[in-house]
């Protein structure tokens, strides 16, 4: 009786009958009222958004009835890439940009590798208390990011933080003093390792992401672990091949159409953590570790220079666009492998 | 019928509506709102005192009792973080919303002027600030216009501890001799609570035109002498709330810092308790910024008599004996008596103080500023080459 009446329907209403309203209207009627939806809060806010980055937009021009700014072409862009914002001393687009780049990808490298690696030893055969590890492991995505920030930033503090506190009693067995480790992990403007430009507080962050990171890495690649067939390892064995052959040879390949998309995720993510950085570091000492969406913040919200920072916005899609095509294009991660 | 009585229930809910509105009018109110004009119809306001903290306690005791005393008033308080204050109000007010009124520091009364935010208030407010110390009004005004009512002054001084510095030090030189001697002292690492100590060595931040000349004498010398400290064992703290916990909790035994932790202070320490001017340097009196905190009310306000209304009632004499006892806020009005010798202590500070400008120029201060605080106090540059720096930029973002 079903499939009659769904026969019956199927073949009573044929694309573009000319009893109702055609197929292609209906469909359009069913998108519209997200289509309204988007246009108000996404696509209107960006056009707008490029209407300003080519004015001088600022707080006098925000007020309703105010007047329009003055439209000032592509000054803004040529004042970001040319170093010309005198409102923040010693500003550099491209030095910002690098160390942007330098985060993103130190950051990401560590989470693919060390969430694979865990992904491998939790799909162990036998391993016990599997759930409970993948539960606990699961934590970091769980707790926002502003508490996860807020704990770390504490646990980093100079006299009463838990890291140095914890190395101070680990040096206590080795006989080494607490003062040692007096270590200033946000605050030290010199860098720790002669000859390289990174100050303390990025290792302090770069902690502290890894540890917010690698957990979504290990999901994914668990996932993926799961449909790899034991009959390639069979197989394998049978060849011959040693572990680490089959984990280069076959679980990596077949890791990776899951693992690059992810890896593109966190390299976006990690581009734009805002969060993070503004909390535990502040973009300090002295806006060395401040990124372009921290210093677009500030131009906002400290300077209310809205046109730049507008221009700023624009950079920052136009960067990470050029970044997604040029790794799906490097690592082809939108073919097909198995 | 039905129709009928819907009418009579629209014209009574009308006439209940009109007498309502007219009832605090009638009502003299305790804490002087009538003799401002009446506190009537919904207001909002907002604030950025911490959480549980005194200055928020002081506020909730005058609004309890304006409520009682106003029933026709709908107050509604909303808290704001600090931080977030001066940006969420622009925003907010820029649209057409935002509240009625709201209380700040004047950082960034300038600004909100000229992207015409606040309401001129000089019609208004006529006859009514007599007793307002005129520092109090000139802070609040921009380009000779007042754009709010008056209600604390704010500037830092010298908090000691009594039982470590019995008596405090009155010129740079004596601090040093205390620190040498063992004493202890933290200071907040920024370019807001160090002001004070360059015009105690005779440096002007900018000239007329709104061109820094902090290079030119009295700030490098002021950071020398800051350095001086530090080997001496001051320690600075980037973090307000570590320095602050160091010296509640009785390791350090002073501190500079500003009014609005007294009430906080007096529960950890007590008695012990002092406060003192900063130090007086070589070439005077420190001069720290002394801000003024007002009520503001929004060019967009719904309600702005009753605003007013308000704003004047939260500044009274009563309102501001309130502020110093609970919070120990400096009043702005001088028929408010100060009994407490810390309070007393801070209003000394004020009136020395340096008022805060509400120039564009100003508004270029802080970054260079702050970054040459952090360069000089973690040695990575001379307090010379660091003033230097800060100068240039400062007149690079000024184009002066």
């Amino acid at each position: 009786m079903a499939s009659f009446a769904i026969t019956e329907a199927a073949t009573s209403a044929p694309a573009g009958s000319r009893r109702g309203a055609p197929r292609w209207l209906t469909a359009y009627l069913y998108i519209l009222p997200a289509t309204m939806i988007m246009a108000a809060i996404t696509y209107w806010p960006i056009l707008f958004q490029v209407y300003m980055s080519f004015t001088d937009y600022g707080l006098r021009n925000l007020r309703f009835d105010a007047p329009a700014p003055n439209f000032v072409g592509l000054q803004n862009f040529i004042d970001l890439i040319t170093n010309g914002i005198t409102v923040i001393p010693n500003f550099s687009f491209w030095g910002m940009l690098s160390f942007n780049l330098f985060w993103t990808f130190s950051n990401v490298i560590f989470h693919v590798t060390i969430g694979i690696l865990i992904a491998v030893v939790l799909n162990t055969p036998g391993l016990r208390f599997r759930g409970f590890y993948r539960a606990i492991f699961i934590l970091p995505i769980v707790v926002p990011t502003l508490v996860v920030a807020t704990v770390w930033r504490n646990m980093f503090d100079t006299d009463y933080g838990a890291i140095n506190q914890g190395l101070a009693a680990i040096g206590g067995i080795v006989g080494i003093t607490p003062d040692h480790f007096h270590i200033r992990w946000i605050d030290q403007i010199d860098p720790p390792i002669p000859g390289i430009p990174l100050p303390l507080s990025y290792f302090a962050l770069l902690i502290t992401n890894i540890w917010l990171g690698w957990p979504f890495m290990t999901i994914v690649a668990t996932g993926a672990l799961q449909s790899i067939s034991k009959e390639y390892y069979e197989a394998a064995s049978i060849d011959g091949a040693s572990g680490p052959q089959q984990f280069f040879r076959i679980t990596l390949p077949l890791l990776r159409p899951a693992m690059i998309p992810a890896a593109m995720y966190g390299l976006i993510v990690t581009f734009n953590l805002f969060n993070l950085i503004y909390m535990v570091s502040g973009g300090g000492p002295l806006r060395q570790t401040e990124i372009l969406v921290t210093t677009a913040f500030r131009l906002v919200n400290e300077q209310r220079l809205y046109g730049l920072a507008a221009a700023f916005g624009i950079y920052t899609m136009i960067i990470l666009l050029v970044l997604t095509l040029l790794t799906n294009r490097i690592t082809k991660a939108t073919e097909s492998y198995v | 019928m039905k129709l009928r009585a819907i009418t009579l229930l629209t014209v009574a809910l009308v006439l209940a509506a009109a007498c309502g509105g007219q009832g605090g009018t009638n009502t003299p109110s305790a804490t002087g709102g009538t003799a401002a004009g009446a506190i009537t119809g919904n207001i909002t306001l907002w604030h950025a005192y911490g959480t549980g903290g005194s200055e928020e306690t002081a506020l909730n005791q005058l609004i309890d009792k304006i409520r009682t005393a106003n029933p026709s008033a709908k107050i509604t308080v909303l808290q704001v973080p600090f931080d977030q204050v001066f940006n969420k109000f622009q925003t907010e007010a820029a649209a057409g919303g935002g509240p009625d009124l709201f209380t700040a520091p004047n950082d960034e009364l300038g600004n909100e002027v000229r992207a015409n935010l606040l309401m001129a208030l000089d019609s208004k407010l006529s006859g009514k600030l007599s007793n307002v110390a005129q520092l109090g009004v000139d802070g609040l005004k921009v380009d000779g216009k007042l754009y709010g009512v008056p209600m604390l002054f704010k500037a830092v001084a010298l908090y000691y501890n009594k039982d470590k510095v019995p008596t405090p030090p009155k010129t740079t030189d004596e601090l040093m001799t205390m620190l040498k001697a063992g004493k202890t002292l933290v200071q907040n690492e920024n370019a807001y609570h160090m002001f004070g100590w360059s015009t105690a060595f005779g440096g002007n931040l900018m000239d007329s035109s709104g061109k820094c000349v902090a290079d030119q004498a009295g700030w490098a010398d002021a950071f020398t002498y800051n350095l001086a400290l530090k080997q001496a064992g001051a320690k600075f703290e980037t973090d307000g709330g570590r320095a602050d916990t160091s010296f509640r909790a009785g390791q350090v035994d002073m501190i500079i810092n500003g009014p609005w932790v007294l009430g906080d202070y007096k529960k950890d320490l007590g008695a012990k308790l002092g406060v003192a001017p900063i130090p007086a340097g070589p070439k005077g009196k420190a001069g720290p910024l002394t801000g003024v905190d007002g009520w503001y009310i929004n060019q967009s306000a719904k309600n702005v008599d009753g605003a007013i209304a308000l704003a004047l009632a939260l500044t009274n004499a009563d309102a501001q004996k309130v502020y110093a006892d609970v919070a120990g806020d400096v009043p702005v009005r001088t028929d408010v008596t100060v009994s407490d010798p810390l309070v007393k202590a801070f209003s000394d500070a004020s009136a020395t103080g340096f008022a805060r400008p509400q120039t564009v120029e100003f508004g270029n201060y802080w970054t260079p500023f702050g970054d040459a605080v952090t360069k000089i106090i973690e040695g990575k540059s001379t307090p010379q080459a660091g003033i230097a720096e800060a100068c240039a930029a400062m007149n690079k973002a000024n184009k002066k």
